[in-house]
């Protein structure tokens, strides 16, 4: 039953963000560059980090 | 018949500029560092690495001590259109409450009430919990930005709204286009985008001043990484999306675009040169000392190679029919307003578009009176009307220049940051950790160039082409204003003292908790519990 | 009846809503802030009351700014020429607002007892001012202000600013507003905290309870004697907002009270809030704290639903300019505003009510000193 009601919510929040992206893309291209770009831009940075995680475990002259 | 004091416009002008800048020297940081700290608490989440969860707390109290000025001096703005723009709360609330009760509804409420859990609640709510009321409180955050964004729009380019005689005022007649009006939606990127780089150089350069001493260098690297990285992306986004702005004005607001150009007469295609620097001079109307770059202008407002920019002295021409268009409005919706009859609206409506312009020459007009000048003198009320529809030149010509070269000056600075923090040659790079240490505040004064820019470039207008600034303000003595800004002056001096305080306090302090540097000394234990009694 | 008119009427009740819920929850912070020096002996003790309503009371101050707010997109007019009117007044509240989230967020950020007691005195001095300014305001609007339109629709003002500061109804009014806050803030303290502070707050709520009951009552008597203003001829309600024509308005002594002597059923909302506050206080004494919470909401919607329909329609009457006193028929916004707005109110005012009530349950519980001491990240 949960995984029934889960299934749903996450088919809402689907619905939900298809037809915000078909909206506000058409009406305000510049709204929706904003959520994906903040999006990307947190994405990108948090790889930074977990790369510095891996470049430091992977090396051993304690640069960074 | 009353007359406009113009020592009470200039100090309302005057206040609400302080105000509005001061208020400004905060939002950046809330708007990018609540990105920020989610960004890091999603590494946190994901790979369960108790770094990534001090980070956040570390900076996520910076940003406390930051918010609650914030919050503070927001609430001034939101009085000030009521005690000092009466008439144009008036004239244009029925369009510009609506943003403004939205940002309350949407945006305050879940900003302010998570940011309490997102403090309070580490230890009350799961890690997945903690992780989505972070992103609801940096959603909030900007989420507000939008809608005063949408509303400051509707001052520069008016959509969705029409002047209604009956009621003296706009009226608002289109949600969907207040909301995707083209200059909202480029002013709310440009706006939160530059908040994302003032917090990148805030986190990057404490980051850097650790880094120097050698203290907390695990901490400081990951910081240091993420906000270069959070740097160079928003860096080139703000600039794309300055250059939006820009051929907007250029569309919509033809007088503040040939202010920013300092461009008194409109251009050559495609020689017309950008300059670079000049000294314009409003008086006589000409810029002096001017060094420009040839080929440069008419690609970079228009996009194209062969459309003109048209010049403040043709703009000046131009607006002339429009003034004494302008006087026969305003004396017909004065008849209106007490005959009530169809020839009259016939009349207003035919001359409708151009009512702002007559108001325009208020203060041009005999005793004030716009609807009673005496046919030989209309020439001379025209003439004399003319350079007002101008903004003041030099203000706006350099407040743009100071904004684009500082942000030429983060686009260098975040992209090398990146590429040595990417190679992991930082700490070799001491000039480098110096110059991002001594540039934390330049993007916030980056963003205030940006305001003053965007807001004395609408003037002679608080609704562009609609109602003039000075009929805007309210009709107080000046002993009034004396004593709001002799208090805000004091006030906000001592918020601003105890906020830098609290800053330094903490930042040289540095995390609490620090999980990579077991042997830290334990910094900034609350204080002892303390018994002893406090006069009361 | 015309729509526009009915959209009108529903935006004067939501105005009335916004000021109750303004008047509990802002009421009850500001009462903590008041009471913080007088319930808290030593800066433990303050802290825990501080940490008490610390992760609700900027989501509470929303209240208030979304007052501010939805005034300005419902009723533009009122908007700009109430703050205008009221200008020395309203900077004053405006600048004891802004003190208290910074003194919220600084105080305990420096151990150095100077500047910890200084903030304290911000808390009272910011508890106490935005609370009487607030019934205060009442208390003029219902006495009359002195303003008139121009025929641009620009407002000019007809009276000093003292003789709002001086005016003995409004004092009467602001007190008991006071009153109310500090029973609300006393009530909250309780829920949350133990002894010592449980037993102080106490004290103090019983008090300002008990103060509020006496004021009303008084006022109540006064409002009998003061100049009310009314309609003397139809309106239609239903017109173009405009302060400029449509009304004839008469200043009449008593005239309040012709909404009660029309609607005799009205004489409960009185009797609701009076009976809350007298029943509060003796739950007080009881220690039902939940009870008496509720109670003090109760006080508010009685008191405010009273001095609104003594004054439907009337919204900021003019002393000087009767006939254009604004009115919910003449300073709202227009027809499509004032609907976007109830739309959006609609969708979003029952998810503000889920999460921040979900809120306070996250955070429920007693907060206790030595916890609020050990913990770096507390006010």
């Amino acid at each position: 039953m949960t995984k029934l009601l889960r299934l749903a919510g996450l088919a809402v929040i689907l619905v939900v963000s298809l037809l915000f992206a078909v909206f506000v893309g058409d009406q305000g291209p510049w709204y929706f560059a904003w959520v994906i770009g903040t999006v990307m831009i947190i994405l990108i940075s948090g790889a930074g980090a977990i790369m510095l995680d891996a470049q430091s475990s992977l090396s051993s002259d304690g640069e960074i | 018949m009353e007359f406009i004091n113009p020592d009470v416009v200039d100090l309302s002008r005057f206040q609400f500029a302080l105000t509005a800048l001061y208020h400004f020297m905060f939002v950046p940081l809330t708007l990018g560092l609540t990105f920020m700290l989610a960004a890091m608490e999603t590494v946190y989440v994901v790979t369960g690495r108790q770094i990534y969860r001090d980070m956040a707390q570390f900076w996520g109290k910076l940003f406390g001590i930051n918010f609650a000025i914030g919050v503070a001096t927001g609430i001034t703005m939101e009085f000030e259109f009521g005690t000092n723009w009466s008439m144009y709360s008036h004239f244009f609330g029925d369009m510009f409450g609506t943003p403004l009760a939205i940002e309350g509804l949407m945006a305050f409420f879940m900003e302010s009430t998570f940011v309490g859990l997102m403090f309070f609640g580490w230890d009350r709510l799961s890690k997945q919990a903690h992780l989505a009321i972070t992103y609801l409180v940096a959603l909030g955050s900007n989420l507000s930005a939008l809608w005063i964004l949408i509303a400051n729009a509707g001052m520069n380019m008016p959509e969705g709204a029409h002047f209604d005689p009956e009621t003296m005022r706009m009226q608002f007649e289109s949600f969907v286009d207040l909301v995707f009006n083209p200059d909202a939606q480029a002013k709310f990127v440009h706006t939160s985008v530059a908040g994302y780089v003032s917090a990148a150089m805030f986190v990057m350069g404490i980051s850097a001043f650790y880094l120097l001493r050698g203290q907390h260098r695990q901490f400081a690297a990951r910081s240091f990484r993420m906000a270069a990285l959070f740097g160079i992306i928003s860096t080139v986004a703000v600039i794309t999306l300055g250059d939006v702005l820009g051929r907007l004005d250029y569309e919509k607001q033809p007088t503040k675009i040939a202010a920013i150009e300092g461009l008194w007469h409109t251009s050559n295609p495609p020689f017309e040169p950008w300059i670079v620097a000049a000294l314009p001079d409003d008086a006589k109307q000409e810029n002096r000392y001017e060094i420009g770059v040839r080929l440069v202008l008419t690609p970079l407002i228009t996009h194209t190679f062969d459309q003109p920019i048209t010049g403040m002295h043709e703009l000046e021409e131009e607006a002339g029919p429009r003034i004494r268009s302008g006087i026969d409005a305003v004396a017909a919706l004065r008849r209106y307003g007490v005959t009530h009859s169809s020839m009259d609206l016939a009349q207003f409506t035919a001359h409708e578009q151009d009512m702002g312009y007559g108001l325009l020459a208020t203060r041009h007009a005999p005793g004030q009176d716009i609807t009673a000048i005496p046919a030989d003198q209309i020439d001379d009320v025209v003439r004399a009307t003319q350079p007002d529809i101008l903004p003041n030149v030099f203000v706006t010509f350099w407040s743009f220049r100071l904004m684009v070269f500082l942000s030429l000056w983060f686009f260098a600075l975040f992209a090398i940051s990146a590429y040595l923090s990417l190679k992991r040659r930082l700490e070799r790079s001491r000039l480098l950790l110096k110059l991002c240490m001594w540039s934390i505040p330049l993007p916030i004064l980056a963003t205030e160039f940006g305001w003053i820019t965007a807001e004395a470039g609408r003037q002679p207008w608080t609704v562009f082409g609609w109602l003039p600034t000075f009929l805007s303000a309210s009709s107080h003595g000046v002993s009034y204003m004396v004593f709001s800004l002799i208090g805000f002056v004091l006030l906000y001096s001592v918020f601003i003292a105890a906020e830098l305080y609290l800053m330094f306090k903490f930042a040289r302090l540095g995390p609490e908790h620090d999980s990579m540097e077991p042997h830290a000394p334990a910094a900034s234990r609350a204080s002892a519990f303390d018994m002893r009694p406090m006069a009361s | 009846m015309e729509l526009y008119a009915i959209l009108k009427i529903v935006w004067a009740a939501l105005l009335g809503v916004l000021f109750i819920g303004l008047g509990t929850m802002v009421g009850m912070d500001m009462g903590v802030g008041t009471l913080l020096r007088f319930v808290g002996r030593n800066d433990g003790e303050r802290r825990t009351a501080l940490n008490i309503i610390g992760p609700h009371w900027d989501g509470n101050q929303v209240w208030f700014i979304l007052g501010g707010g939805a005034i300005f997109a419902a009723f533009p007019t009122l908007y700009g020429t109430s703050f205008s009117a009221f200008y020395v007044v309203m900077i004053t509240l405006l600048f004891s607002m802004i003190l208290r989230p910074v003194a919220f967020e600084y105080r305990s950020k420096a151990d150095s007892r100077l500047w910890r007691a200084g903030w304290d005195w911000v808390f009272l001095v910011s508890g106490f001012v935005p609370m009487f300014i607030y019934g205060a305001a009442f208390g003029n609007v219902l006495e009359g202000v002195g303003y008139h339109f121009g025929w641009t629709g620009q407002y000019y003002q007809d009276e000093s600013f003292l003789s709002y500061l001086l005016n003995p109804f409004a004092i009467l009014c602001g007190l008991m507003s006071v009153g109310l806050s500090v029973y609300q803030g006393g009530a909250m303290l309780m829920l949350r905290a133990d002894d010592p502070i449980w037993s102080r707050a106490r004290r103090y709520a019983m008090g300002g309870g008990l103060v509020a009951a006496i004021l009303s009552v008084i006022g109540g008597i006064w409002v009998q004697f003061l100049p009310g203003f009314v309609m003397t001829a139809p309106v239609n309600p239903a017109m173009p907002a405009n302060p400029l024509h449509g009304q004839s308005v008469a200043v009449v002594a008593g005239g309040w009270m012709h909404n009660f002597h029309a609607h005799p059923a009205l004489w409960l909302l009185p009797l609701v809030g009076l009976g809350c506050m007298l029943l509060g206080v003796g739950m007080l004494a009881r220690g039902h704290t939940v009870v008496s919470w509720w109670l003090g909401l109760g006080a508010w919607v009685g008191t405010i639903m009273t001095v609104g329909c003594a004054m439907f329609p009337f919204l900021m009457p003019s002393s000087t300019t009767p006939d254009q006193s604004l009115t919910v028929w003449n300073s709202t916004a227009s027809e499509y505003g004032l609907g976007c707005m109830l739309v959006v109110a609609g969708i979003f005012v029952p998810i503000i009510l889920s999460y921040t009530s979900w809120c306070y349950y996250v955070m429920r519980g007693k907060v206790h000193t030595a916890d609020v001491v050990n913990d770096t990240h507390s006010y």
